[in-house]
């Protein structure tokens, strides 16, 4: 029995459906293995919807809407526009071939049109064969063990630690002193030895803060909790202790309006990079050109002016592997994931609360730890950082297997840089994700 | 789970026996052997097809061995539905496994599950069956790490209690000590050479006081928890790593047309909608009680719940540090329990 | 029949009908000899009920065992199962696990006076309660009755109330929150009627049920207003739960597991607790 791919074609109501209603008047041929889903505007068509028809068993996914300046709504088509590129990419990176999905505009008179793409993409899928993309528990036997990303090592910089702690101190006991914030968030030296978050409520409790190589946790996670307003009194002010990386994060939430800007003094400290476990620079760090925050309402340190590292993008050579060999390579990752949520509570743009991947009807993702459900939670979460996510690599820190969770994350950024010439964080601007084409912001 | 200590039987055997030993068991076809495995830089227990695949070094894999018998998820049931018609199909694992390279604080966290799994009325089936199909092969570890505190626990590296065969590197050799009878099943017949030589096991005691179950109750309403528990991320790595943390979540999951699987999956208390009721009421909203919670369970609330008597649920192999990206320490909270009045 | 604790029996819902507001009543006929475990199943105890497809969650068994061989429940619809049971029908199967759970001690209750006070759909395992004792009343003493809702469409069971105001030394209070047109008993908090009612301390055991905060409040009404001794005042607890039979953990107060060691508590036992079930 010849393969017949199984097509999920999203169609709007106003152009793309009634295209193909027109094919059928005309008696103009579709092929029957297109499944039709009836959406009223192309922009509806989340990408969640389209990894879950793959996740679903479908061949391929053909997303059709109005031709730009055409839709209903105005801008509905732009927002499809702009997110399935972004979601075609990710999905090429984590090994789907890149011709099984589609985004199209047809207009409700084009019925040859509708009939064409729909027989161009049913023959290009069945060229495919079957999409190999769910896998079963007696897959687990993954062969490829040696695709490991390459890591370079960088010899840690000398940081002038004791000058910033002096000036991290003065400043938190000023602001606790003159009660203008009600707690500093930075940084201390636990029992052990390890550097970690820290919490001061006074100007006493300020002596335990410290600046030193392995001030790694990105403090800006704990700001939307803390300046929830959960009670009748507003919250208190808060200072929070960033690097340019932190401080890039405090923009996006700004931008994003998870608090005011005036709830947070940002103490924002030049920094010359972070250390990994091992002793040398963190890989995060080795790709960075910022020394100095992007916002801060007072400084420690010197503005340092930007530089640049020699350093190999670690998603090269992932990318010119060939499909089956990047399903093999992030299956094998998924396997080792054990769904502990912990590379989403690290991240401080994730505060939704409730995640998708984690809702009791199971509607995007089943409950189970198995390696197909793994990685619908990774590349949803990818996507929802798409435009928003500042490259702080604390996922991958908190990842108790190890796994380079931020692959995902730096390929999409750089997709949106590529389309959009757009960096997360450098100033309070929405990801482009969420703007029309013009790139002005609107409501609705 | 007999143990008959009567027959207590030693072999000192080399390097090439351990492995010529381990690479038979891993190529038998009834069986699957369990081993300490680097994939990708991480070692945990995995199945291996050969001896080759065993890591040689480890200090303990990132993983405790608890998920050989309780899985991260199993499938309870299958359901399959015909109009108004049910039908419900069960399913057991019956497939023999051998878990080499166990260390003693990830066995003792089997023994602490076996008083929740088995020793309580009703028995878990799955977790029964994969108890009997198993058996353990312990290796000592030459010393403690650095976030390892089995000592502070009534544990020791060496402590072959709770294993089905134990191994203790001596003088470059391997000292095996077989401790029941599944345990001597697995030994090859005639070609090991006995001896009585015994590990001497020196029980040294903790660096970390403890506190007992009795000093918990009066510390429950400090204020403590919730400064504690400021930096925790609410993540639940801490619990998934730990040998004893067993909450799970039970739901039913489409499988294809008319088929569902009843399934259940690891989950820990740290998560804000873990208590959520039906009306939307929360208790343990706030971090700090979700996080005494846990330290509670471990040292209070499990060990009277399943009669562990004076010892807690904690095996004190120090997974939980390591892998916390906030620095929360399990032993930080000792020490301050005990400093305090 | 499997060894397996987590697979349910199956169930063949007799009676679907509405009672209340988003509440629905529910008739189980246990099949293959499923009903065996139930014959003794005491008032307060529970079960979990299977939507098969979508999941399980526990409910009070709403009936009294020596009523008839079948099972009821009350089942408001708030989430994914409860939905899910809400578009069953006569005929349609359902899975039951149980009976669960510790119940109310009526052998110690003999000769005492009940009072029994239901907030909202936390009248549903009061019901075994009164129907035990309506059927074994000569060894109870009064039966006092104080049931609440928000609103009047809220009320459970209002087709029996009749029988239980007919039999003797028993009297039925009613109070809602918020009245209609057609109203015409108490109004306000069941702490208000509670209050009211009045009823005597001496000899008397109280049993409550309903959200969290309504069981604070009648506690401590009763308690510190009245006199009540805390190991004389009976309430049933509610928590997530999972398994239901002492092994996910989830459902803990403090150092007790609800499932196993509750859900009925007096509140001696409760005030013990590290734990406030608030």
């Amino acid at each position: 029995m010849s393969f017949e791919p199984k097509i999920i074609a999203f169609l709007c109501s106003w152009c793309s459906y009634t295209g193909a209603d027109t094919a059928g008047i005309a008696r103009i041929k579709s092929p029957a293995n297109i499944r039709d889903i009836r959406v009223p505007c192309s922009g509806r068509v989340s990408p969640e919807l389209i990894m879950r028809a793959f996740d679903q068993g479908a061949d391929g996914v053909l997303v059709l809407g109005c031709h730009i300046g055409e839709c209903h709504y105005d801008t509905g088509n732009h927002r499809a526009a702009k997110r399935i590129p972004v979601l075609h990419s990710l999905m090429q990176f984590s090994g789907l071939e890149p011709e099984r999905m589609r985004l199209d505009w047809v207009s409700a008179s084009e019925g040859e049109r509708f009939a064409r793409i729909a027989t161009e993409f049913t023959e290009t899928v069945r060229g495919l064969g079957p999409v190999a993309w769910r896998f079963s528990p007696e897959d687990r036997q993954i062969k490829a063990q040696s695709l490991q990303p390459i890591d370079n090592d960088f010899s840690m910089p000398v940081v002038d630690c004791a000058g910033k702690t002096d000036g991290i101190r003065a400043k938190a006991k000023e602001l606790l002193a003159s009660r203008e914030v009600g707690c500093v968030i930075g940084y201390e030296v636990g029992p052990r030895g390890r550097t970690r978050p820290s919490f001061a409520y006074s100007p006493d409790e300020a002596d335990k803060l410290v600046w030193n190589p392995d001030v790694s946790n990105n403090l800006v996670s704990y700001l939307p909790v803390k300046l929830k307003r959960t009670g009748k009194e507003p919250p208190k002010k808060v200072a929070v202790v960033v690097k340019p990386c932190d401080s890039k994060a405090v923009n996006v939430l700004l931008a994003e309006n998870q608090f005011a800007r005036d709830q947070v003094h940002v103490i924002g400290v030049t920094c010359d990079g972070v250390r990994d476990e091992k002793g040398s620079l963190q890989s995060r760090c080795q790709a960075c050109t910022e020394r100095t925050p992007f916002v801060y309402d007072s400084l420690i340190g010197e503005p340092v002016p930007a530089v640049t590292h020699g350093t190999q993008d670690k998603a090269a050579w992932l990318e010119n592997l060939p499909p089956l060999e990047k399903i093999e390579f992030w299956l094998y990752q998924y396997d080792r994931c054990i769904r502990c949520y912990a590379c989403r509570q690290a991240c401080p743009m994730c505060n939704c609360p409730t995640c998708l991947y984690e809702r009791d009807d199971s509607i995007w993702v089943g409950m189970g730890i198995g390696v197909n459900e793994k990685r619908t939670f990774h590349l949803g979460r990818a996507y929802h950082l798409s435009g928003r996510c500042i490259g702080c690599n604390e996922c991958e820190r908190a990842c108790p297997m190890d796994i380079p969770i931020s692959l995902l994350n730096q390929k999409l950024a750089s997709e949106i840089h590529k389309s959009f010439n757009y960096r997360a964080g450098l100033t309070v601007v929405p990801s482009p994700i969420v703007t029309v084409l013009s790139g002005e912001y609107k409501e609705g | 789970m007999s143990k008959s200590n009567s027959e207590t039987k030693y072999w000192l055997i080399s390097q090439d026996e351990l492995d010529t030993w381990l690479d038979g068991l891993a190529h038998a076809q009834a069986l699957t052997l369990v081993a300490p495995r680097e994939i990708s830089g991480v070692v945990v227990y995995s199945p291996v097809e050969n001896g080759g695949h065993i890591s040689k070094v480890f200090t303990r894999p990132v993983l405790s061995v608890k998920g050989v018998f309780f899985p991260p998820t199993e499938r309870l049931f299958t359901i399959h539905k015909t109009g108004q018609e049910i039908r419900l199909d069960e399913s057991f694992p019956e497939r023999e496994t051998v878990v080499f390279g166990v260390r003693p604080c990830d066995a003792r966290g089997v023994k602490l599950l076996d008083s929740l799994f088995l020793d309580t009325n009703p028995v878990d089936s799955f977790y029964l069956r994969r108890r009997e199909n198993t058996t353990l092969i312990g290796m000592a570890c030459d010393e403690l790490g650095p976030t390892c505190f089995c000592t502070s626990v009534g544990g020791a590296p060496d402590n072959p209690q709770d294993m089905d065969i134990m191994l203790y590197k001596v003088k470059g050799k391997y000292l095996v000590e077989t401790l029941t009878e599944k345990g001597r099943f697995l030994i090859p017949g005639g070609e090991w050479i006995e001896t009585n030589i015994n590990p001497k096991t020196a029980l040294s005691a903790g660096q970390f006081q403890v506190p007992k179950k009795g000093k918990w109750p009066e510390h429950f309403n400090d204020t403590y928890w919730m400064k504690f528990s400021e930096r925790c991320l609410s993540c639940r790595a801490c619990a998934y790593v730990c040998p004893t943390c067993r909450c799970f979540a039970i739901r039913d999951e489409r499988l294809s047309r008319g088929e569902f699987e009843r399934i259940r999956c690891w989950d820990a208390c740290a998560g804000e909608n873990y208590r959520r009721v039906a009306g939307g009421h929360k208790p343990r909203a706030e971090k700090g009680d979700r996080l005494r919670n846990r330290f509670y369970c471990k040292f209070y609330y499990y060990p009277m719940e399943y009669g562990l008597g004076a010892s807690s649920a904690c095996t004190g192999c120090g997974r939980c540090i390591d892998v916390c990206p906030a620095g929360v320490d399990i032993t930080e909270v000792f020490s301050d329990m005990e400093g305090s009045v | 029949m499997s060894d397996n604790p987590l697979l349910p029996h199956l169930g063949k819902l007799v009676e679907v009908r509405d009672m209340a507001a988003e509440i629905k009543f529910f008739r189980v006929e246990l099949l293959n000899g499923g009903g065996k475990a139930f014959k003794s199943s005491q008032p307060g105890q529970f079960a979990f009920v299977s939507a098969f497809g979508l999941g399980e969650a526990p409910f009070g068994i709403a009936n009294a065992s020596e009523r008839g061989p079948q099972i009821d429940f009350a089942i408001a619809r708030l989430g994914t199962v409860t939905t899910g049971l809400h578009e069953l029908g006569e005929g349609d199967i359902v899975g039951i696990r149980g009976p669960l759970g510790n119940w109310f001690p009526m052998k110690k209750f003999k000769g005492k006076n009940l009072v029994v006070l239901g907030g909202g759909i936390g009248g549903a395992p009061l019901r075994p309660v009164i129907q035990y004792v309506l059927d074994h009343r000569s060894d109870y003493g009064n039966l006092t009755i104080l049931w609440a809702a928000r609103r009047p469409d809220l009320l459970v069971f209002t087709e029996e109330y009749d029988e239980w105001r007919a039999s003797p030394d028993t009297t039925l209070h009613l109070t809602v929150d918020s009245p209609d047109e057609k109203w015409n008993h108490n109004v306000g908090l069941i702490t208000g009627l509670l209050e009211r009612v009045s009823p005597q301390v001496d000899n008397t055991v109280t049993i409550t049920c309903g959200p969290p905060i309504m069981i604070h409040f009648v506690t401590k009404m009763l308690q510190e207003k009245m006199g009540f001794a805390p190991k004389n005042n009976y309430v049933t607890l509610e928590a997530r739960m999972h398994c239901g039979i002492g092994k996910c953990g989830r459902c803990n107060l403090g150092e007790k597991l609800i499932c196993v060691d509750g859900p009925v508590f007096n509140m001696e036992e409760v005030g013990g607790l590290l734990e406030t079930y608030l």
